[in-house]
């Protein structure tokens, strides 16, 4: 096996008896005589944190270039370190009001899921941080769906950048579009002018410095508001998600960069509804929690069988496509089983075509 | 003391009174006390069903050689958080979440069999046929094949074998297996026709597929598979805890520690002076119009 790396050959190896199937010839190599001990190191530099966003040493912190501590004494605040952070520049002070404007919004919304998670989670008496850090897990695909909706903005904004019009770009989002949950556009906020208000006020700042600044998801969905209004009815209009990603987008976020700066703002109002919640409310022991009998519509009781009446049991193998296809189907009635979650495997020509975009 | 429930839901899974625990039908006092195994109850669980005696040996085998893999994301990232010296259960709860696209028992493999088993019914092929297009599909789009490769054993997983032997001994297999078993066939002629290396099966190839055709549903497997890791995560982290440095920066160990400022390599941008705020808005519009910035943006 020394071929496989030179290494090997300054090992010890271990003559073992056969144990199990260890000694079957059908295995790949030998398993009764392999080396022992952990692989000795290479002649390659010795690994170390390879960074390009942050280095310190033992008198300074330094980010993208600039040391944390100057850029403070110099007046910078927390908006425009992620800007130096995530985009490693100063930005124009339009850029911070505009980032500002949606941290503020992005904060708090109420008992939503990452709220309600904190709530949870300090009901155990753990740590506040774990509080904080698991409410981040509630942004998925669908809730707090920065990534997915500027994904989808991107990919019109880039028609838009190709020559096809604005309100083209904005149509053809809506017919392809309009049934995805991160669609932006929805009827969550018909009386809540607040995602509105945020991109008026963004329009209005980034206005002012288009000479060097244009922006380009911001009137994109102030165009695919109209499209959706004209195919949906008036009931709809930008709701919070669609208003964020896309000022975010202006700012120069990327759309996953997006989607975790949101999540840990929010975190922050998590833990004040967690410290609500130790405030106000209990916590709870393990076995505390009831279960209606009457939530429950699983199997009813049954007695357990004996292990003697196991032996009578038969395994669930299924060795053709037709006897698998009815057993899934079977299956799909019960839930908690994942058999009726769809889990979509994108077909290998188009997952390639992505990956070539990204490199 | 408040026993109800925070949220009211519809649940198949279980319920709980004052007097007992039922899951899926069975009160869990009795099925301990009946001598099933911690094993029979994740079939229980997952499938609502006692299983045969043989998916039980073949569950507890897979769940016992996956637990523990040494140095593996999940484990450095159980480390990492434990450095912080917060309460146990985040390191363990952020080795868990390493189970992604890349790394363990991603159920991306089993529904990706299940796509391709899909085929075979809808359009009346052969397991082998459909796994043999499976494999040419992803080969000719330059993907990895699921369930192939790994980048640490570069020889074959040493588990993934040793499971297909077990799978067979234990008269488990089912069409998963079949479709796997001809997966790897085609993958290692293709290879060879390529004139490549050879690239054994991963413990996804082997495991999941194990988990498959003993009934869990893709998604369930990758519960158990990742799960299942979190133990030997949390004893990792016990060990930082208990017998390592709190940061791994400590000048006074024998070894330079993994935080030791040493460690880091910085490729960013130049140290820099900070502008003054009274020449921000210029130094701003300066880095726009450059655009240099650009490169940096993650």
């Amino acid at each position: 096996m020394s071929h496989i790396d030179p290494r090997i050959a300054q090992m010890k190896f271990a003559n073992r008896k056969p144990v199990g199937n260890l000694a079957d010839p059908r295995l790949r190599y030998n398993y009764l005589n392999r080396e022992i001990g952990t692989l000795p190191p290479d002649n390659r530099e010795g690994f170390r944190w390879v960074s390009e966003l942050a280095y310190k040493n033992i008198h300074r912190i330094v980010t993208r270039g600039w040391c944390t501590t100057e850029l403070a004494e110099a007046g910078y605040g927390i908006t425009d370190f992620l800007f130096v952070n995530w985009q490693a520049r100063i930005p124009l002070i339009e850029e911070k009001a505009v980032l500002d404007y949606c941290m503020i919004l992005g904060l708090d919304d109420g008992l939503s899921n990452p709220a309600l998670i904190a709530r949870l989670i300090v009901r155990g008496k753990s740590y506040l941080t774990q509080a904080c850090g698991g409410s981040i897990l509630a942004f998925g695909h669908a809730y707090a769906s920065y990534d997915s909706t500027g994904q989808m903005f991107t990919k019109y904004v880039a028609k838009v950048e190709e020559g096809m019009s604005l309100d083209e770009a904005a149509k053809l989002c809506v017919k392809e579009c309009q049934k995805e949950i991160h669609f932006g556009i929805s009827k969550l906020y018909a009386k809540d002018p607040a995602p509105r208000k945020l991109l008026d006020f963004a329009e209005k700042k980034l206005s002012a410095v288009s000479s060097i600044k244009k922006m380009a998801f911001i009137p994109f969905v102030n165009a695919l508001e109209k499209a959706a209004k004209a195919e949906l009815g008036n009931d709809v209009c930008v709701d919070m998600i669609g208003a964020l990603s896309a000022c975010m987008c202006d700012l120069g976020f990327t759309t996953d960069g997006a989607w975790v700066l949101m999540a840990v703002t929010r975190a922050i109002a998590a833990g004040a509804h967690g410290l609500e919640e130790m405030e106000r409310e209990g916590q709870d022991v393990l076995g505390q929690t009831l279960t209606p009998k009457e939530w429950y519509d699983g199997p009813a009781d049954r007695p357990v069988p004996s292990l003697k009446e196991r032996e009578n049991i038969a395994g669930g193998q299924y060795q053709t496509p037709q006897e698998w296809r009815a057993a899934w189907l079977k299956k799909m009635d019960l839930k908690g089983t994942g058999y009726s979650v769809d889990f979509v495997i994108e077909d290998p020509k188009k997952a390639a075509m992505k990956q070539h975009k990204k490199k | 003391m408040d026993r109800k429930p925070m949220f009211q839901r519809k649940t198949s899974i279980s319920y709980k009174t004052e007097e007992k625990t039922v899951l899926r039908g069975y009160n869990v006092t009795e099925f301990a006390e009946a001598g099933y195994t911690f094993i029979d109850a994740l079939f229980v669980l997952f499938q609502g069903r006692i299983p045969a005696e043989n998916e039980r040996k073949i569950l507890d085998y897979e769940v016992a050689v996956f637990m523990e893999h040494s140095m593996s994301p999940s484990a450095v990232s159980a480390i990492g958080v434990m450095n912080g010296h917060p309460m146990l259960p985040p390191a363990v709860a952020a080795a868990v979440s390493t189970f992604g696209g890349a790394h363990g028992p991603g159920a991306a493999h089993g529904y990706m069999i299940k796509k391709y088993l899909d085929r075979a019914f809808d359009e009346n092929k052969t397991v082998e046929e459909v796994a043999r297009a499976c494999v040419d599909e992803y080969m000719d789009a330059g993907l990895a094949v699921m369930g192939m490769g790994q980048p640490q054993h570069i020889e074959g997983d040493p588990r993934a074998h040793p499971l297909h032997l077990k799978h067979e001994e234990l008269g488990v297999t089912g069409v998963y297996r079949k479709f796997q078993t001809a997966l790897e066939e085609r993958f290692h002629a293709r290879r060879k026709e390529e004139g490549k290396g050879y690239v054994g099966v991963n413990v996804v190839g082997a495991g999941n597929t194990i988990l498959c055709d003993i009934g869990f549903a893709p998604y369930a497997a990758w519960t158990i598979g990742s799960v299942s890791r979190g133990w030997s995560c949390a004893c990792h982290a016990l060990h930082q805890l208990k017998k390592a440095r709190a940061w791994s920066a400590s000048r006074n160990e024998p070894m330079v520690q993994m935080l030791d400022l040493s460690m880091i390599k910085y490729i960013g941008p130049e140290d820099r002076e900070a502008p003054p705020l009274s020449e921000r808005q210029e130094y701003a519009k300066k880095q726009l119009e450059s655009g240099e910035y650009k490169r940096w943006v993650l």
